[in-house]
């Protein structure tokens, strides 16, 4: 099945342009900011949203697998770099790292990625089920259709594929086939077969679709593209809004006031830095105060 | 002149020396609904494939001859005027649809014509308010059925408003319902608008009465071309030819000069020829035939089961049910009615909330899915997905390896029972789907199991094959294999089943001999068994409707 669901949501109803302007000021910015409260305030602003998307459960498995990422981030950091004056532990000589120092710097900027990465992984959750697939490709579709298509099929096909996949595995246990060996040598050579079969009825899909496309005239002429962008006073709130926190978030990467110094020694907040996390916050959580709004008073969703 | 005319086709497949298409000639009119026939490998696909121009466009290969659309031959054509005219729809939605939304997919063939987005949007308003779908339009196409997705794959070839509509065997992946409404609609279409349809099609008891002209073919070659129903339906009979429906070829085989097609025409035919009176059915007690009471140890016992999925959907609730060796029950019911459930259960892939299954007095629950396979075997619905070696012969030796069986006699008793000595070195996957079906029928049979069971084992399957099935499903439970099989195919269970299991909504709603269960029914009724139904309620089988026919002609002629 497919990661996205149609839901009753503002930021569903968006256009798509819209929504992935968004996405991806998003991933921009925090690939430009390294200054974790910044980045804090992206996070924050990008979790008000998906729960206003309504996939928080699908956010939550995100987070599952991302949390144990993050936290090798931060004992790889830990162990190997040496930087930093707050020493928290040092310990015995360890084969090549030497002896363990590590410092309380090395442990926040461990966190400062792991944070970064957590932006970077949520505006994808948020791409992947609050983003019509299809329109997606419409959208970047352009002088790319024929990859766009393939895409597409791709994007499709893949369910079916993992079907296949579970069916195949029942259709050989039925015929014997013991997949709980301990041996993992023996037990990957018993999925080969099933890969192959899995293979072999995709090429049979394949060529079938091939077939259908050619039937249904595909490669015959210059294509058009049925999609109709209707912009609504929401999308224009949202993207006037993303405009504006890209162009304050650039305004501070031009002016130098993006980064923030780990080494030797953390450097303290400063109030100014704050006000510019809260404004960053505010920017980028309107669709989600804008949901709220939407959800709460039926006269500002007729009127947006 | 005829709106398609073939003059003297011949075709080869790459690499092939016999010609899937031999010396073709027909001609088409505007607005006539053609009914292709044959068994599989006969040319029909390939004919078709052929008027769309697929062949040799797509296919490549060796053609002689013409096909002509209105005098203009289809090789001088531009790729995107035929489309405009000609739309088809294969047998698999799976693998025909292209978007992952319905109103993309309705535009995707417009937009590949280049259409403007203004009609593009008038003609998914009209396509979609015709074939019901507006509702869906916004719907995921993985989330729909199978049945609403071959409706928005013949949905998107109108959208094309081609002037003739092919459709391949469009309902063989379908369950009847679905199938039933597909071929409604393709002749609400052919009758209403115009378009002219050319059909192939199994299910021939549903469209045979709808087509102007039925074409057999056998070997590549049209063996019988003609626009009238009832002389065709006496030629196919007179011919012994399996590919006519299950009435005209009862009331031909008794010697009847009319061969009706539907069953109002049977029943008015039956009545004005032998004056019978409707008999209260509720009176007949002769059918009245329940489970025998046997001696010997169940084989199945499920008591008490009760299933539901891991997000909390409750599928089976309460079944309970007895398999003895030699029966043959078959399981009918609604789409989501559990069946399918019900036979993972059995067969250990999923395991009961509550309640026991025992199989030979051991609980499945206790016992691993592979070490199951020498007492339970399990064809599920699509055959391809137990074919994966290179040859036949290799496909049976790897059930017998797994169960660490000898081979040496097995692997040519049951190519032989199945008939497919013949393609012992042939891959599997390049075999007709009835072909398939034996082969991976045979990788199960090599594990000896006591009970059998299939899931919609004759979906896709022809008149010719359904009766080998049936024949081999037969001798299977003479030799005392218990036989469970789930199927949508009413004609085919009151063939050969000895009982039918009704299923709704997780529940058994009741259990019968197939006389009794196919016989006072609207829908889960035989063409056969409606053709009699209230004037003799027993009769559901071909053989029992063709023996009580005869013998009501025999007794006419004696009054006469």
């Amino acid at each position: 099945m497919y990661a996205y669901k149609e839901q009753d949501k503002l930021f569903q109803s968006l256009c798509c342009e819209v929504s992935l302007s968004y996405i991806a000021a998003l991933v921009f910015l925090s690939l430009f900011f390294s200054h974790p409260l910044y980045l804090l305030a992206l996070f924050f602003a990008l979790n008000l949203v998906i729960l206003s998307a309504g996939i928080v459960r699908q956010w939550l498995t995100y987070l599952k697998f991302s949390l144990t990422l993050i936290f090798l981030i931060i004992l790889v950091n830990a162990l190997f770099v040496r930087a930093g004056a707050t020493v928290l532990l040092y310990g015995v000589s360890v084969p090549l790292i030497g002896n363990i120092r590590i410092t309380l710097e090395a442990l926040c900027y461990g966190a400062g990625m792991g944070l970064r990465l957590l932006v970077m992984l949520g505006s994808f959750c948020l791409l992947t089920y609050a983003v019509h697939p299809d329109l997606i490709l419409k959208t970047l579709g352009g002088g790319w259709s024929k990859i766009m298509l393939a895409l597409g099929i791709s994007l499709r096909l893949f369910p079916l594929i993992t079907d296949d996949f579970v069916r195949i595995t029942e259709a050989q246990r039925c015929r014997g086939v013991d997949f709980k060996v301990r041996n993992l040598r023996q037990r990957l050579e018993k999925y080969v077969p099933v890969l192959h079969t899995v293979l072999l009825s995709s090429l049979e899909r394949s060529f079938q679709l091939a077939e259908s496309l050619h039937s249904r005239g595909y490669g015959t002429t210059k294509r058009t593209n049925c999609r109709e962008v209707l912009w609504r006073p929401r999308d224009y709130l949202v993207i006037v809004t993303v405009l504006l926190g890209s162009a304050y978030g650039m305004a501070l990467v031009l002016t130098g006031r993006n980064g923030y110094g780990y080494y030797p020694k953390l450097q303290p907040f400063k109030e100014q830095e704050i006000i510019i996390a809260v404004c960053l916050a505010l920017f980028f959580c309107f669709p989600a105060l804008l949901d709220w709004g939407w959800e709460k008073w039926r006269f500002l969703r007729s009127k947006i | 002149m005829a709106l398609l005319e073939v003059k003297n086709l011949t075709y080869y497949y790459p690499d092939e020396k016999r010609p899937a298409l031999d010396h073709i000639n027909l001609a088409i009119q505007e607005g006539e609904f053609v009914l292709a026939v044959g068994g599989s490998g006969s040319g029909k696909s390939s004919l078709v494939r052929a008027l769309t121009g697929l062949i040799p466009d797509f296919y490549g290969g060796r053609i002689g001859g013409s096909v002509q659309l209105d005098g203009e031959d289809l090789s001088s054509l531009d790729r995107s005027k035929i489309v405009q005219r000609i739309g088809m729809v294969f047998q698999d939605p799976e693998s025909q649809l292209v978007m992952t939304n319905v109103e993309n997919e309705l535009a995707f063939g417009m937009e590949n014509l280049g259409l403007p987005v203004e009609l593009m949007k008038r003609r998914i308003v009209e396509v979609s308010g015709a074939l019901s779908l507006q509702q869906f339009l916004k719907n995921s196409i993985p989330q729909l059925s199978g049945g609403l997705k071959q409706k928005v794959m013949l949905a998107s070839v109108l959208a094309m408003q081609p002037d003739i509509l092919i459709l391949d065997e469009p309902t063989s992946q379908l369950d009847p319902v679905a199938g039933e409404e597909i071929l409604t609609m393709v002749r609400r279409l052919n009758e209403d608008n115009g378009i002219t349809v050319i059909l192939i099609e199994q299910r021939l008891e549903r469209c045979f009465h709808l087509a102007d002209r039925i074409l057999f073919m056998d070997q590549g070659k049209i063996i019988y071309n003609s626009n009238d129903r009832k002389a065709t339906a006496s030629w196919a009979a007179a011919n012994r030819n399996p590919f006519i429906p299950p009435l005209a070829k009862l009331f031909a085989e008794v010697g009847f000069a009319q061969a009706p097609m539907t069953v109002k025409e049977g029943r008015k035919l039956l009545k004005s020829s032998f004056h019978l009176q409707r008999t209260s059915s509720s009176n007949n007690t002769e059918i009245a035939d329940g489970p025998k009471i046997k001696q010997e140890s169940p084989l199945l016992e499920i008591e008490k089961l009760w299933f539901s999925y891991e997000n909390g959907t409750e599928v089976l609730k309460n079944v309970n049910l007895t398999l003895f060796p030699s029966d043959f029950l078959v399981i009918m019911g609604e789409n989501a009615a559990g069946k399918t459930t019900l036979l993972k259960n059995i067969r250990g892939l999923l395991h009961p909330s509550r309640g026991k299954i025992r199989i030979k007095g051991s609980e499945v629950k206790t016992m691993t899915v592979a070490a199951l396979a020498g007492t339970v075997g399990y064809l599920a619905q699509n055959p391809n997905d137990y074919l994966f070696q290179p040859t036949v012969r290799e496909e049976i030796e790897f059930t017998l390896h797994n169960l660490k069986l000898d081979k040496d006699s097995k692997v040519e008793m049951l190519l032989e029972k199945l008939a497919l000595t013949r393609y012992a070195e042939t891959n599997p996957r390049d075999l007709s789907t009835g072909e398939r079906q034996r082969v991976a029928l045979a990788s199960i049979l090599a594990a000896d199991p006591l009970l059998i069971i299939l899931d919609e084992p004759t979906r896709g399957l022809d008149y010719e094959m359904k009766a080998l099935l049936g024949k081999l499903l037969g001798d299977l439970q003479k030799e005392g294999h218990a036989l469970l099989v789930v199927t949508h195919d009413v004609e085919f269970a009151a063939e050969y089943a000895s009982e039918i299991l009704f299923m709704s909504r997780g529940q058994v709603l009741a259990r019968d001999n197939k006389n009794v269960m196919l016989s006072r029914s609207i829908f889960y009724s035989s063409q056969i068994g409606k053709l009699f139904y209230k004037i003799d309620d027993s009769i559901v089988t071909f053989q029992e409707g063709k023996k009580a026919l005869s013998e009501y002609f025999n007794l006419n002629k004696l009054e006469e």
